[in-house]
């Protein structure tokens, strides 16, 4: 049940035009800072609020309209003249754009939201009013007064007969008719002009108001009615995540295309087939079926591609929530900070891009408040105050780069293992074997913060660890490089879709397991004279390179009777190691099938392979984080007796 | 009353609007309707094809409902056909703007159905005149 019955459809538009032009809003803010005086930045912000406040009022949400209605008058003075931006001034906008997206979540939720704080509208009135900000010329309170019952609760004054309406042709006469004499700005010379003058029997104010607070009264559900509903869809809580896209129709009309063109094929193939078995058997028949079925092969990837394409949105529409979220931060950290956005145009599987959200908004939040200096300790170090942090994203073959740069102080790989030594989370001997990269990536490590006090900003509790996880959910890995006295950057690596994963299919005994391809570094022969035995784990030495052998039938829990005959060099942003399996079958592009009602530890879910068999999918860092539990040295232990068998 | 078949074009920059706008036309059985994002493309769409009918949105980028209502009314091919601003605010100033550029009928957001027939049969009307 929602608020929004029979207007789902519109709501679910409106939210998602709204919400991008808020955050388009939310930008120019921004910019407006810097450029307060930007007629066309003033401009754009006006028409964004305006066209909010419009949608909103064919959805009755009256609280937006109420609180839109006065920004845009703001707005309107703003770039009239009428008021000046000061910082005060854009602290309360920046409140009122913060409190229309508090109401556009209830909407997602299909509720009505609940109306703005008092304060902030009792602020915005005084602004307009000139009470606070110093207004420039006299206010003039056409219909900037209205209180603020008159937009949220009039809404009993149904549909006044539009009888008092304006005659337009006359009006039209008489303006076109004396035009030298009526000057627009003279509404005395025609009483039919007052609109705003009750007195005058033809156009009263209260038509006047009543077409302004005239909701699409049909529409709206009874008052008792809509709290009922309320309370309805307070008890079953709503995904929050969008669940409609909006596609380019170029890319549908290709899926269209090419599924039309399957459709052709797969008659080709019915023919063929009939052919078949009436015996028909000769060359061209083979060559025929032959010809069909590459066709088909090659129009099923070129769908699935054009499939793919229409979940692709562009990261924009989650980078350009970012530069009011550093300002703000900054503002609040008494830091100067610029966020340079690079490649918003590039595209992401919109379900990615969701989720990409809380590690960036982090790793954003944590390059303004751990990354850069303040202002004085940036003049200290001969940097200029301001200090810039780029979020960059890119297409590199089918991976999508992201990259978070800073030009602040950077991090010290000596005081990083410091840190870790001292929190218990690595042993000095592990901290001295560490090269500075490796000492970077312990940030990464759960429990890890350089800062002695847990600031309120970033160390929410959510730390760096969370971050890699995140990433690595996503098939992606985030690493580190940075440079003492002139910043870090952060690289988060991602593939392009989480439909479509390209697997290794490896098998032990006879039953086949894919694993994710991104995570296969190399496959090598094992040969025993190879394994070394080191703190009573199984090791291969590759080009210097010690690393650990996990055999895949002991971490599934099979009993290990004979030596696998390949190692598959895994590498996952955590560690390195080998995978001893018995043989191949080769590298596919599975879709994941999730298995229903179970779920065993170390299982993705599915897929079927070329001959119709189940394969089951391995997630890697979910089979070994529930065998290290066990301890890896009994598997090894394990392995090593296998060895000798 | 008007032709039910005339083809009304429709121009907001938000598509929202567009949409809601269209429906409720479609609710008064009028459905030949085509949209623009702005003045620009509806003036684009207006020289390029045959309309009977304007409804415009006063705030748009690139070119304003009451530019493209100016526009329209110095074209000799376009300025006879009608062009109703709709529009947020029932301020005066706005009401004579509109008024003097020549439009035919100003309707303020947000609107019924109802209000939207009454004020089209006000235009048509008026246009028998």
């Amino acid at each position: 049940m929602s608020d929004f019955s029979g207007m789902d459809d519109l709501l679910q538009d409106f939210l998602t035009e709204a919400s991008e032009l808020l955050s388009d809003v939310d930008n120019k803010l921004v910019e407006l800072e810097k450029r307060p005086n930007d007629k066309a930045l003033l401009n754009t912000i006006f028409r964004g609020f305006h066209t909010i406040k419009g949608g909103a009022g064919f959805l009755n949400v009256d609280p937006m309209v109420g609180l839109c209605h006065r920004t845009e008058n703001l707005f309107d003075k703003l770039r009239n003249g009428e008021l000046s931006m000061t910082p005060e001034l854009m602290d309360v906008i920046l409140n009122a754009t913060g409190v229309v997206r508090d109401m556009f979540g209830a909407l997602a939720q299909t509720r009505m939201p609940s109306a703005a704080d008092p304060a902030i509208l009792t602020a915005l009135d005084n602004v307009l009013h000139g009470k606070t900000a110093a207004p420039v010329s006299e206010v003039a309170p056409v219909s900037v007064n209205l209180p603020p019952n008159v937009t949220t609760n009039t809404t009993l004054k149904e549909n006044t007969s539009p009888a008092g309406e304006p005659d337009w042709q006359v009006l039209y006469d008489v303006l076109l008719g004396k035009p030298t004499e009526v000057a627009p700005r003279e509404p005395i010379a025609m009483p039919k002009l007052e609109m705003a003058n009750p007195k005058v029997e033809t156009v009263s104010a209260t038509e006047s108001k009543s077409i302004v607070v005239d909701p699409m009264q049909v529409l709206r559900p009874a008052p008792a009615a809509t709290s009922s509903k309320a309370q309805a869809s307070t008890g079953q809580p709503l995904a929050t995540q969008e669940t409609t896209i909006r596609i380019d129709t170029v890319r549908l009309d290709q899926v269209l295309n090419l599924s039309g063109e399957i459709g052709l094929t797969k008659n080709r193939l019915t023919t063929l087939r009939t052919d078949i078995m009436a015996g028909k058997m000769d060359a061209p028949t083979i060559k025929a079926l032959d010809e069909a079925i590459g066709q088909l092969d090659l129009l099923v990837s070129d769908l699935q591609n054009a499939v793919m394409k229409t979940r692709m949105q562009p990261i924009g529409r989650l980078f350009q929530k970012y530069p009011r979220l550093a300002r703000d931060l900054a503002r609040q950290l008494g830091k100067d900070v610029e966020l340079v956005l690079i490649g918003e145009e590039t595209e992401l599987d919109k379900t990615m891009l969701e989720d990409l959200n809380d590690p960036l908004v982090h790793l954003v939040r944590n390059a303004v408040d751990h990354g850069v200096e303040t202002i004085e300790e940036r003049i200290a170090a001969g940097k200029p105050p301001k200090a810039v942090v780029e979020l960059s994203a890119t297409q590199v073959g089918d991976h999508i780069l992201i990259e978070i740069t800073d030009d602040g102080k950077g991090m010290r790989p000596d005081v990083i293992r410091r840190k870790a030594v001292e929190k218990g989370l690595i042993d000095a001997e592990t901290a001295n074997s560490l090269d500075d990269k490796q000492s970077l990536q312990l940030v990464f490590m759960a429990g890890f913060s350089t800062k002695d006090q847990v600031s309120n900003i970033s160390g929410r509790g959510v730390g760096m660890d969370v971050v890699r996880t995140n990433i690595q959910r996503l098939n992606g890995r985030v690493d580190i490089q940075s440079v003492a006295g002139e910043g870090s950057r952060f690289t988060i690596q991602l593939p392009l879709t989480l439909a479509i994963l390209p697997v290794l299919v490896v098998k032990v005994l006879d039953q086949p397991f894919a694993v994710p391809l991104a995570m296969v570094r190399e496959i090598i022969p094992i040969r025993q004279e190879q394994i070394q035995e080191v703190s009573g784990r199984a090791t291969i030495v590759v080009r210097d390179e010690i690393l650990s052998v996990r055999s895949l039938a002991t971490l599934i829990g099979w009993e290990e009777d004979h030596i696998p005959n390949f190692g598959v060099l895994m590498q996952s942003a955590e560690h390195s190691f080998i995978l001893a399996v018995d043989s191949f079958i080769g590298r596919d592009d599975v879709v994941i099938k999730p298995l229903q009602n179970i779920r065993p530890k170390g299982i993705a879910g599915a897929t079927l392979s070329g001959d119709g068999s189940i394969v089951l999918v391995l997630d890697m860092e979910d089979l070994l984080e529930s065998t290290a539990a066990e301890g890896s040295a009994i598997k090894a232990s394990r392995f090593i007796t296998a060895k000798a068998i | 009353m008007a032709d039910q078949n005339m083809r009304i074009l429709v121009v907001d920059d938000f598509s929202t609007m567009r949409r809601i706008v269209r429906n409720l036309l479609k609710e008064l059985g009028f459905s030949n309707v085509d949209e623009a994002e702005d003045g620009q493309i509806a003036l684009h769409k207006l020289k390029n094809g045959h309309f009977d009918f304007i409804v415009s949105d006063w705030n748009m980028p690139n070119m304003t409902g009451i530019e493209l209502l100016k526009a329209v009314r110095a074209d000799p091919q376009l300025k006879h056909i009608p062009l109703m601003m709709v529009t947020a605010e029932a301020k005066k100033e706005n009401i004579i703007e509109a008024a003097t550029a020549g439009a035919s009928g100003y309707i303020v957001k947000p609107f019924t159905a109802a209000t939207l027939d009454e004020k089209l049969k006000k235009v048509f009307a008026n246009m028998g005149k």
